[in-house]
C-alpha cells in the first residue's frame, strides 16, 4: 500500500515522459509460448462443447453408440425437428427469454448501482446492518424461499407473468451485483468525488458524472452476468411460469428429456447450441466494454 | 497529470469542516439511493426470509397446513447421519474448489489482460464452459470425459493405466465435481478482468518513471489495487460454493450418489423439501447453512482488514 | 369435499400472513390477501357442488418429453373440438421439475385442475386432500380391470385413474445371446439359478454383459418378494418382507458382478443414471435388462434391433407368481378446481374415448380401458404390439396388484438405490445394508 502511494507521489513530483522501452528479444518467443499455452487450455475448455456440437448433427440413435467427435453421418434434422418439436416454434421461447433478460439487465443496472453508491459513499444509520442483511439475503438457498415467494406472487396475481422474474431486479434483490459494484466504487479514488464536491456537485451528480462513467467495467460485468444468468436460470422460471405460451428457453430445453422414457437428445443438443448463440454473442461483444475506466474518461 | 497534483493539493486545503455539510445530508440521500433496495427488502426479500424461519419451526409438507413443532426439526438434525455426510461433502467441495477456481481465474485474467492478438476470442473461449451453466447436457458431457471408458481413461490407457470410473465411483465422484467447478472459472475471471481494467493507468506510468520493474509493479500496484475484487470473489464464491446445487444435481441425476459421495448440502435440503415433502426440515437446514455461511463471511470480512486495500 | 377445500386453502392464507405481516409494508398486502381468499372461497363453494362453469378454463399438468407434449396437445385439441365451452391449458415439464412445480403450486393454492400422478406420490396427495375422490364424478371406470383400478384407490376412494398398464419384465436381445453363443432361456420355466448362469455365461464374451444391474429398483424387488409370498408394502402401509429376502436379492446382483455377469459397480452407476437409450441394451452391450413394457420402443429404437420380453425368473418355482400389472401413471383432479364437472369430462375423455386412445396409443402404457385397448390394437407399432401380446399372455398368471404405497414412499426409491450402491461397491455387506434400509424406510414412511 505504501509502495503504491510512493509510486503515485513520485509520479506527481517528477512528471517525466516515460521512454519507450525496447521490446526484449525474447519477447516474440515468449509470446508464441503464451499463445501455445492458451490454445492448449482452450482446447481442453472447448472439447465438451465441440462434442455437443458434433452430437447435434448426428442422427439421434448414433449419439451414444458412436461417441467420437467426427460424425460418420451428417444430419441437420435435429435442428429442424427440434425447432418445431414443442408446442411453439423455438423462436417463441427465445423471445420470451429475451424479454425477461432485457428487463432484468435494465433493472439490475439501475437499482444495484444506486444501492451500491449508498453503501460505498454515504454515511448513514444502519449502514453496516443493512449491508449484512443484504448479504444474508443471498445466503439462503432458493429452494426454501421459493415457496413463500410463490405464495407472495400468487397473492399479487403475478403467477404466469414475467413480473416475478423482472420486478425484483428493479428492487435490487440481486445482492451479488450490489456488492460487486460496492467493491468497484470503493476502488475509484475518492479524490475525484471530493474535487467534484468542491465544484458544488451533490451526490446525484457525483453518481451520474463520476461514478457511472468510471465504473463502466463493473456495469458491463453486471449486464453480461445478468444476461447470462437470467438466460440460464431454470428453477424460478419453471415455478413461476405455468403456461407454455410463457415458457422460456431453459424451461423448454428441459422438456426434451424424460428420464423415464424416450428422450430427444439430438433435439436437446441442437436447441442447446441455438440457445448458446445469443449468450455467446452478447459475451463476445459485451466484453469490449470491459475497457479502461479511468484511462479513457478520467483525468487527462 | 497535472490534475492529480492539483487534486493532491486540494485535499490538503480541504479541512474537515468543509466536508461535514455534505455528509450531514447523507441520510437523506441514502433514502434516494437505497430506496428501491429497501422496498425490495420489505416486499420481496424479508417476507420469504422470515417465512422460511417460521417454517423451520413447523412440520410442513407443502400439501397441507404447517404445524408448529418447536425446535423438533433442529433437534432431528443432530441425529441425522446424512446431514453430517452432506456437510462433509460440502466443506470438502468449498475449501478445495474455491481456491483452485480463483487461482485459475486470476491467472488467466492476468494473461488475458494486456494487449495481445486474439484477446477477445481467447476470453470468449475460456468463458464458454460457464455459459453452459446447469444444462442437462453437462451430465452427458461429464460421462464422456470421466466415465469408465471416457476420454481421461482412454488417455491413461495409453500409459497402460486402467483408470476407475471417476464420475461414478464414490471415492472420486466429488473430485470430478470440483474439476467441473474449476472448469467454469469464467465468472470470477471476468470480474478480475474488469477489476484490472479499473486500475488507473497513471499508477503504472508513475511506477515506470520511477524505474519499477514489471514484477514490482505487479506486487505493488496490481495486487493491492485488485484486493477489493479478490475479496469480492472470495466472499461470493464461498457463498456460491456452499449453495452449489446444480452440478451435483445434474451429474448425479438428483441423487447425490453414488452412495451419497456427492450429496451437497443444498441437494440434500432439496431432497428433504421437495422429494420427501418435508419443507419444515428443509427450512431448518437452510437456516443452519445460513448460520455457517454468515459466520465464515463475517470471518472473511474481519480478516479483510488485514489485506484488502481500499482507495478511500 | 368441502372440508378438503378448506384444508388446502388455509395454508396459503396463514403463510401469506406470516410471510408479510412481519414486515413493515405488508399490512395492505395481507389485507388484500385475505380479501382475495374470502372471495375465492365464496366463489368455490357452489362450484364444488357441480356449479355453473359455462366457460370452463382448466389447467392440465403432466411430465414427459417432447413426443408426449405433442400427443397431449392433440388430445386437448380433439377434446376442445367436442367441448367448445371448455378450454384446456397445458402445463408440462420434465419428471423432476414436474414434482417441484406441483408441490409449490399446491402450497400456493394453485393446484392444476387436472394432473398426472404416480404411484409413489398418489397417497401423499390423496390423504392431504389435494386431489379429489373421483367416485363423486361422472367418469366411467367399468372397462378398466379391477386389479388395475384398485391401484388408484386408497381408503375405498378413487384418487387416480390408471391411464395405462405396464409390466416390469426382463428385456432380452437375442442377437447378443447369439453373439455370446448362449441359448435364449425359456422364460416360463427358468429359475433364478438359471438366470445367473445365463448372465454369467454371456459375460464371458469380451465386451458383453449378461444383465444390467437390477438391484436398485423397488419394482424388481417387489416381484422377488411376492414370489416368496411376501411384499414390500402391506395394505396397511407397513413393510411386509423379511430382511433375508432383500439380502438374497442383493446376493444375486453381487454374484453377477463378481463373475462378469454384470458390469463393475462404477459402470453400473454410470449406465443407470442415463436412462433407457444409453442402457446396456440400448447400446448393444448387454443381453438383458429390467424394464417396463412401455420402455420397449425407446430401447429398441436406440439399439436398432428387435428385443424380446421375458418373464422374471422364478415365476414358476416360487410360492406364487410375483409379476404384477402396474398403472404407468394416474390421472387425477384437483380437489379445489372450480369446474369439477368439466375436469371430469376431460378425464373421462382421456381414459375412455377411442379418439384419445388412438392418439396416445401406448405413450402411457397400454390403455387401461380394455375396450380402447382392443380398438387401437391395429394402430400399434410392432414393438407396442409385442408389449400388448406379452401383457395379454400374462393375464392368467398375474394374481393381484400391489397396494398403493404408503405416504413417504417417494423417498424409498432413492434409499434403495443408495444401499444398492453401498452393496455393489462392497462398502457394506448385504446384511448390514438390509438392516439400515429397513430402519431408514421405516422412518420415512412412519
Amino acid at each position: 500500500m505504501t509502495d503504491l502511494q510512493d509510486a503515485a507521489e513520485t509520479f506527481v513530483v517528477a512528471p517525466k515522459r516515460p521512454a519507450d522501452r525496447p521490446e526484449p528479444r525474447t519477447g516474440r518467443a515468449r509470446s508464441v509460448v503464451k499463445h501455445l499455452v492458451l490454445i492448449a487450455v482452450g482446447v481442453v475448455m472447448l472439447y465438451p462443447l465441440l462434442w455437443m456440437l458434433s452430437s447435434s448433427i448426428k442422427p439421434n440413435d448414433l449419439i451414444f453408440r458412436e461417441p467420437g467427435l467426427i460424425p460418420s453421418e451428417l444430419d441437420v434434422s435435429n435442428y429442424t425437428v427440434g425447432w418445431d418439436a414443442l408446442l411453439h416454434p423455438f423462436s417463441h421461447y427465445l423471445i420470451n427469454s429475451a424479454v425477461i433478460v432485457m428487463g432484468s439487465v435494465l433493472g439490475n443496472l439501475i437499482s444495484c448501482a444506486l444501492a451500491a453508491y449508498a453503501f460505498a459513499r454515504l454515511n448513514f444509520k444502519f449502514r453496516t446492518l443493512f449491508f449484512a442483511i443484504m448479504l444474508m439475503s443471498i445466503m439462503l438457498p432458493i429452494h426454501v424461499v421459493i415457496v413463500p415467494q410463490y405464495i407472495l406472487f400468487s397473492e399479487l396475481g403475478w403467477i404466469n407473468t414475467f413480473l416475478p422474474l423482472i420486478v425484483p431486479k428493479f428492487l435490487a434483490t440481486d445482492a451479488f451485483f450490489v456488492f460487486l459494484m460496492v467493491q468497484f466504487f470503493r476502488g475509484i479514488p475518492k479524490e475525484l468525488d471530493e474535487a467534484a464536491r468542491l465544484d458544488g456537485a451533490g451526490h446525484i451528480r457525483i453518481f451520474f458524472r463520476i461514478m457511472l462513467p468510471l465504473s463502466l467495467p463493473a456495469l458491463a460485468t453486471t449486464a453480461i452476468f445478468t444476461f447470462i444468468w437470467t438466460w440460464n436460470d431454470f428453477f424460478s422460471q419453471l415455478i413461476f411460469l405455468t403456461n407454455p405460451d410463457k415458457y422460456t428457453v431453459p424451461v423448454a430445453l428441459r422438456t426434451f428429456v424424460d428420464s423415464t422414457g424416450a428422450s430427444s437428445w439430438g433435439s436437446l443438443f441442437a436447441m442447446s447450441i441455438v440457445s448458446l448463440i445469443p449468450v455467446f454473442l452478447v459475451f463476445l461483444f459485451g466484453q469490449k466494454y470491459l475497457v479502461k475506466g479511468i484511462a479513457t474518461t478520467g483525468i487527462k | 497529470m497535472s490534475a492529480l497534483s492539483e487534486l493532491g493539493s486540494l485535499r490538503k486545503q480541504k479541512g474537515q469542516a468543509s466536508r461535514s455539510p455534505l455528509e450531514k445530508n447523507d441520510g437523506k440521500y441514502a433514502m434516494f439511493f437505497l430506496g428501491p433496495w429497501l422496498i425490495g427488502l420489505v416486499l420481496i426479500t424479508a417476507g420469504p426470509l422470515l417465512a422460511s424461519l417460521y417454517l423451520s419451526f413447523t412440520d410442513y409438507d407443502l400439501l397441507s397446513d404447517p404445524e408448529v413443532i418447536g425446535v423438533e426439526n433442529y433437534r432431528a438434525m443432530l441425529e441425522d447421519p446424512r446431514l453430517l455426510t452432506s456437510l462433509r461433502v460440502t466443506f470438502t467441495y468449498v475449501f478445495v474448489s474455491v481456491p483452485l477456481q480463483l487461482i485459475a481465474a486470476l491467472g488467466l485474467a492476468l494473461l488475458l489482460d494486456r494487449g495481445m492478438r486474439g484477446l477477445a476470442l481467447y476470453r470468449s473461449v475460456f468463458y464458454l464452459p460457464s455459459l453452459l451453466g446447469g444444462s442437462v447436457a453437462i451430465a452427458i458431457l461429464w460421462r464422456q470425459i470421466f466415465g469408465t471408458s471416457g476420454l481421461v481413461n482412454q488417455f491413461l490407457g495409453l500409459f497402460g493405466v486402467d483408470g476407475p470410473g471417476w464420475v461414478s465411483h464414490p471415492d472420486y465422484a466429488l473430485d470430478t465435481l470440483i474439476i467441473l467447478n474449476v472448469w467454469t472459472f469464467g465468472a470470477p475471471m471476468i470480474i478480475f478482468l474488469a477489476g484490472l481494467r479499473q486500475i488507473p493507468e497513471m499508477y503504472y506510468e508513475a511506477a515506470a518513471i520511477d524505474g519499477a520493474t514489471k514484477l514490482r509493479q505487479f506486487w505493488s500496484i496490481t495486487i493491492p489495487m485488485l484486493t477489493p475484487i479478490i475479496f469480492f470473489n472470495l466472499v461470493l464464491q464461498f457463498i456460491g460454493a456452499f449453495q452449489s446445487f446444480t452440478p451435483a444435481f445434474v451429474v448425479s441425476g438428483g441423487t447425490g450418489g453414488p452412495a451419497d459421495s456427492t450429496l451437497f448440502y443444498t441437494l440434500y435440503l432439496y431432497q428433504q423439501g421437495f422429494t420427501n415433502l418435508d419443507m419444515g426440515y428443509a427450512s431448518a437446514m437452510a437456516w443452519l447453512l445460513l448460520a455457517i455461511i454468515a459466520v465464515l463471511t463475517a470471518l472473511n470480512f474481519f480478516l479483510s482488514k488485514y489485506w484488502v486495500f481500499y482507495n478511500d | 369435499m368441502r372440508t378438503t377445500l378448506r384444508t388446502t386453502d388455509r395454508p396459503r392464507r396463514r403463510l401469506i400472513t406470516m410471510a408479510t405481516v412481519l414486515t413493515a409494508g405488508s399490512l395492505a398486502l395481507a389485507g388484500c390477501g385475505q380479501a382475495d381468499n374470502l372471495a375465492e372461497n365464496s366463489g368455490e363453494e357452489p362450484a364444488a357442488e357441480g356449479g355453473d362453469c359455462e366457460q370452463a378454463e382448466l389447467r392440465y399438468a403432466w411430465w414427459g418429453s417432447d413426443v408426449r407434449h405433442q400427443l397431449n396437445q392433440e388430445v386437448i385439441d380433439a377434446f376442445e373440438a367436442e367441448n367448445p365451452d371448455i378450454t384446456i391449458t397445458p402445463d408440462f415439464t420434465d419428471w423432476a421439475g414436474y414434482w417441484d412445480k406441483l408441490a409449490t403450486g399446491v402450497a400456493g393454492g394453485d393446484t392444476p385442475d387436472i394432473l398426472m400422478q404416480e404411484e409413489r406420490y398418489l397417497r401423499d396427495y390423496a390423504e392431504r386432500g389435494v386431489i379429489a375422490n373421483l367416485d363423486d364424478y361422472d367418469i366411467a371406470t367399468d372397462a378398466i380391470d379391477e386389479n388395475i383400478l384398485a391401484a388408484g384407490q386408497t381408503d375405498g376412494a378413487l384418487y387416480g385413474i390408471p391411464t395405462g398398464v405396464n409390466v416390469y419384465s426382463v428385456l432380452a436381445n437375442p442377437a447378443v445371446f447369439e453373439q455370446a453363443g448362449v441359448p435364449m432361456p425359456d422364460d416360463t420355466t427358468w429359475s433364478w439359478d438359471d438366470f445367473q448362469e445365463t448372465a454369467i455365461a454371456i459375460g464371458q464374451t469380451d465386451g458383453l454383459f449378461g444383465m444390467q444391474d437390477h438391484g436398485y429398483n423397488e419394482p424388481g424387488f417387489m416381484v422377488f418378494a411376492r414370489q416368496n409370498g411376501e411384499q414390500l408394502y402391506t395394505e396397511d402401509g407397513e413393510l411386509g418382507y423379511q430382511d433375508e429376502t432383500l439380502v438374497e436379492w442383493w446376493e444375486i446382483a453381487l454374484n453377477l458382478q463378481r463373475n462378469g455377469g454384470q458390469p463393475s459397480a462404477s459402470e453400473t452407476v454410470e449406465i443407470q443414471s442415463l436412462g433407457p437409450e444409453q442402457s446396456l441394451l440400448g447400446t448393444n452391450r448387454g443381453a438383458m435388462g429390467a424394464w417396463w413394457t412401455n420402455q420397449l420402443t425407446a430401447i429398441e429404437t436406440a439399439a436398432g434391433t428387435e428385443l424380446e420380453l421375458l418373464r422374471w425368473p422364478g415365476e414358476s418355482q416360487g410360492e406364487r407368481t410375483g409379476m404384477y400389472f402396474k398403472p404407468a401413471m394416474y390421472i387425477s383432479m384437483s380437489a379445489d378446481t372450480e369446474c369439477p364437472d368439466a375436469a371430469a369430462a376431460f378425464i373421462d375423455f382421456m381414459v375412455n374415448s377411442e379418439t384419445a386412445g388412438e392418439l396416445l396409443l401406448s405413450d402411457r402404457g397400454l390403455p387401461a380401458n380394455t375396450d380402447v385397448r382392443a380398438a387401437i390394437a391395429d394402430d400399434l407399432s410392432p414393438s407396442e404390439k409385442k408389449a400388448a401380446d406379452f401383457i395379454a399372455d400374462l393375464e392368467d398368471e398375474i394374481i393381484d396388484g400391489t397396494p398403493v404405497p404408503p405416504i413417504g414412499a417417494g423417498e424409498v426409491a432413492a434409499i434403495l438405490d443408495r444401499y444398492n450402491n453401498e452393496v455393489l461397491f462392497e462398502r457394506m455387506t448385504p446384511q448390514d445394508a438390509a438392516e439400515q434400509f429397513r430402519s431408514e424406510v421405516e422412518a420415512a414412511i412412519g
